[in-house]
């Protein structure tokens, strides 16, 4: 649009110039008249095409304009036109700016009103070495924001696709939760993932909050993993060429979140091995089970572990190794598997836990004892089932039961004296939960736990928590 | 660990030899492309349906049998549009098959081959569940179905050249039957023009499209939005006040609400069936076409 005025003001000036008084003869002032005839002719054509352009460009904005109906009856005649002489179909070509690579991004809006018995401040598992990490996985008492997640994603080009979760916490502070590209064109069953992605052990574990049927994880998933285990590293996965869902897969990875820390090393720090394996039950059934185990250490950093310190009243972070091992089901229903209006689902998941290191008791020397570096083993396990059933296309009720085993605990002398020792109790947790899901994207939930994961307490809790999906349709994993 | 893998491997080897028949493998996402990549591949192709007519294609669960299935197929047939967006993108990622990706040969959306009606020239989810790319149902017009088939014979032939003549011959001989077919629908259908239908869900637009038909408003308040009782009442107010001439819905989608409606206003509640398989009479392209006018004209003229 500038150009053209400037284009109209250079040739109005051209020509509205008076000609050269100091013209020595007519000759010469004949030529220069000439000359700017052709000038004039030459930008006459010029804008010509350049106001047949910009009335193109305006009919084409105005027809996109026009009501579904006309827009309708033109496609009629178009579409009519086609089938008779076979030629091919008119396509709307696709807007043709930058804007049209930009990722699908989705964004989680996710708050709570949150109502504990028991303070939430000193909550720990009792026997169970949960991190100092994960301890304040439920959340505040009261009103309170939970993460605000910012998802990207696309294909990168043709061999890989790319995706990125950004997490804004309740504090302000804003965490990667996944970045990771992973390939689409090896072909043959097999993915390569490399970045920061949430681990393919377990089930839930790789499920990302907001598509959690309950507002919390399981007791074990926080005992053992944390939220979401997640790890910088690559993973390697493999689907068997059978008519039979045959899952293979492994990661290596930095090692830095719990049950590892982070290290200064060469080469992994953790890695992990899984295998699924799933298939249709009759129309309306399907299933999928898997097998899994992590392994990772500590390194020199050891862990702090909440519960021990809560009770002995010291710091005494563990250092050493863990080895995991889980089995994972995972069953729904529809009838006719269409899942739309009724829908069953049921998950189960076990894990065990070996840790093997050393104990640094009273790393601080509060008792007056001195540092104690001892061996310490433990051997602990923990499960849960839940079930969600969706008895209209808007509602949806489900239930949970959690459960840890204190399994063996192996602590030094002084450690034992000093309390470190088994508790003799049995973390339970039940729940029950109802959502109301008005779209695919909102859904509104209400839960209730009755928490006795801690010796002696009874923590009944009451969640009443928002969901809203916003821009890209996300798909949801089995 | 390493015996597991063992017995995978024999068990595949087992199987690759046993499936040698078929050129080229399918995976198709809806009944309706099954039948017409059996219409057009023949015995060259074996083709797994995805779903059935008793499924919403909208909602799917991308199950662990639909990654091992998409895993060894050839080529991928699907609507396309975003109809499948809530469960086809996962498969993809997660299936480990390069051949089906965007942008390959194998990997064929119907949508992008036809003229799509109701393309939004604005989107907002306060909508419901819009589709940005315009209504993905376009299988129910015929003349779409044939420019798909021309599509599917031409890339057919792409990943299995050897039978390149097999399937053009095939789609030519579809074709000719195929444009028989239109003719004789449309001289049948003559009489539903302006036929005005309430259907469930913004899918039976292609139809109301191709032979002239009416939608007078739709049982879903919002596409992908389930009619509550309030919104029920204020449609049986209004079809009390504008009657309509029929009541639809497919064989996936909740009777309750047509048979409320249809049992108040006096309108009849047809089940159409959708997509091949919806009704015991669609048992394959024809027949879907056949059987929706049928009952389009049994409803119309009340015997």
């Amino acid at each position: 649009m500038f150009k053209l005025a400037i284009l109209i003001c250079a040739v109005a000036l051209a020509t509205a110039l008076p000609a050269p008084v100091s013209a020595q003869n007519s000759n010469e002032l004949e030529e220069i008249r000439k000359q700017i005839e052709a000038l004039k002719d030459a930008y006459e054509t010029r804008i010509q095409a350049l106001e047949k352009r910009l009335k193109a460009a305006e009919d084409a904005a105005n027809a996109a304009k026009t009501t579904a109906a006309e827009t309708q009856s033109a496609q009629q005649a178009a579409a009519a036109a086609s089938t008779a002489s076979g030629a091919e179909p008119p396509q709307a070509a696709p807007a043709a700016s930058q804007s049209a690579f930009n990722p699908a991004i989705s964004l989680i809006l996710d708050g709570r009103y949150a109502n504990f018995s028991q303070d939430p401040a000193r909550r720990s598992m009792t026997g169970f070495l949960s991190n100092a990490d994960t301890s304040d996985a439920l959340g505040k008492r009261g009103f309170s924001l939970g993460e605000t997640e910012l998802t990207m994603s696309a294909n990168v080009d043709q061999l890989f696709f790319g995706q990125a979760t950004l997490a804004v916490e309740p504090d302000d502070s804003i965490g990667v939760e996944e970045a990771f590209g992973q390939t689409t064109a090896l072909g043959h069953g097999l993915t390569i993932k490399g970045g920061r992605f949430f681990s393919g052990i377990g089930y839930s574990n790789s499920v990302h909050a907001h598509a959690w049927d309950f507002a919390d994880p399981s007791l074990v998933q926080r005992a053992f993993l944390g939220d979401n285990y997640s790890d910088d590293g690559v993973q390697l996965s493999w689907i068997a060429p059978l008519p039979v869902y045959v899952e293979l897969g492994g990661e290596l990875g930095r090692g830095v979140h719990p049950p590892g820390s982070d290290r200064d090393k060469n080469g992994a720090g953790s890695a992990t091995l899984f295998a699924h394996v799933g298939d249709d039950i009759g129309t309306g059934g399907s299933y999928r089970v898997g097998l899994s185990t992590l392994r990772t250490s500590t390194d020199g950093n050891g862990t702090a572990l909440v519960d021990i310190d809560d009770r002995t009243g010291t710091i005494s972070p563990f250092v050493g190794d863990t080895r995991l091992y889980g089995v994972d089901f995972v069953y729904k229903w529809a009838p006719d598997g269409n899942p739309k209006y009724r829908n069953f689902k049921l998950i189960a998941e076990w894990f065990t836990a070996r840790r093997d290191g050393t104990l640094i008791f009273d790393q601080s020397g509060a008792l007056g004892l001195g540092a104690t570096a001892e061996p310490f083993r433990l051997h602990q396990s923990g499960w849960y089932v839940q079930s969600v059933y969706q008895f209209h296309p808007e509602w949806r009720v489900g239930l949970r039961y959690d459960q840890l085993d204190e399994g063996s605990w192996d602590a030094g002398p002084v450690a034992a004296a000093n309390g470190v020792t088994k508790p003799d109790f049995t973390p339970r947790r039940y729940s029950a939960m109802i959502d109301w899901n008005p779209s695919e994207f909102s859904r509104l939930r209400l839960q209730f736990n009755q928490d006795k994961s801690q010796l002696g307490l009874n923590d009944n809790q009451i969640f009443v928590q928002y969901v809203y999906s916003l821009g890209s349709h996300g798909a949801h994993k089995f | 660990m390493k015996l597991i893998f063992k017995f995978v491997i024999a068990l595949a080897g087992a199987l690759l030899t046993a499936n040698g028949h078929a050129a080229l493998s399918v995976f198709a996402c809806e009944p309706e492309w099954a039948a017409l990549v059996r219409e057009i591949g023949g015995d060259k192709v074996s083709v797994y349906a995805a779903t059935t007519a008793l499924q919403d294609p909208h909602r799917i669960e991308a199950r662990p049998s639909l990654i091992a299935r998409m895993r060894s197929a050839d080529l991928l047939i699907c609507s396309g549009a975003d109809l499948e967006v809530g469960w086809l993108p996962l498969l993809l990622q997660t299936s480990g098959n390069a051949k089906l990706q965007a942008g390959q040969p194998g990997n064929l959306m119907a949508a992008d081959f036809v003229t799509r009606l109701e393309v939004p020239s604005s989107v907002d989810r306060s909508q419901g569940d819009v589709h940005p790319f315009g209504n993905p149902h376009v299988h129910l017009d015929p003349r779409n179905v044939l420019r798909v088939a021309q599509a599917l014979s031409e890339r057919l032939g792409k990943l299995d050249s050897s039978g390149a003549v097999y399937y053009q011959g095939r789609a030519k001989e579809f074709d000719a039957r195929w444009r028989k077919a239109i003719a004789d629908w449309e001289a049948r259908a003559a009489p539903l023009k302006g036929m005005k239908l309430v259907p469930y869900h913004k899918d039976q637009a292609y139809l109301i499209h191709w032979l002239g038909l009416v939608e007078e408003v739709n049982i879903e308040p919002k596409p992908g939005i389930p009619p509550s009782a309030g919104h029920l009442t204020d449609l049986l107010v209004k079809l009390k006040e504008q009657p309509a001439d029929a009541i639809t819905r497919n064989a996936y989608q909740d009777p309750k609400a047509v048979e409320w409606l249809s049992e108040r206003t006096k309108i009849p509640g047809v089940m159409l069936p959708y997509t091949v398989g919806g009704t015991p009479e669609a048992k394959d392209l024809f027949g879907l076409f056949d059987d929706t006018i049928a009952r389009l004209l049994k409803a119309k003229k009340p015997v």
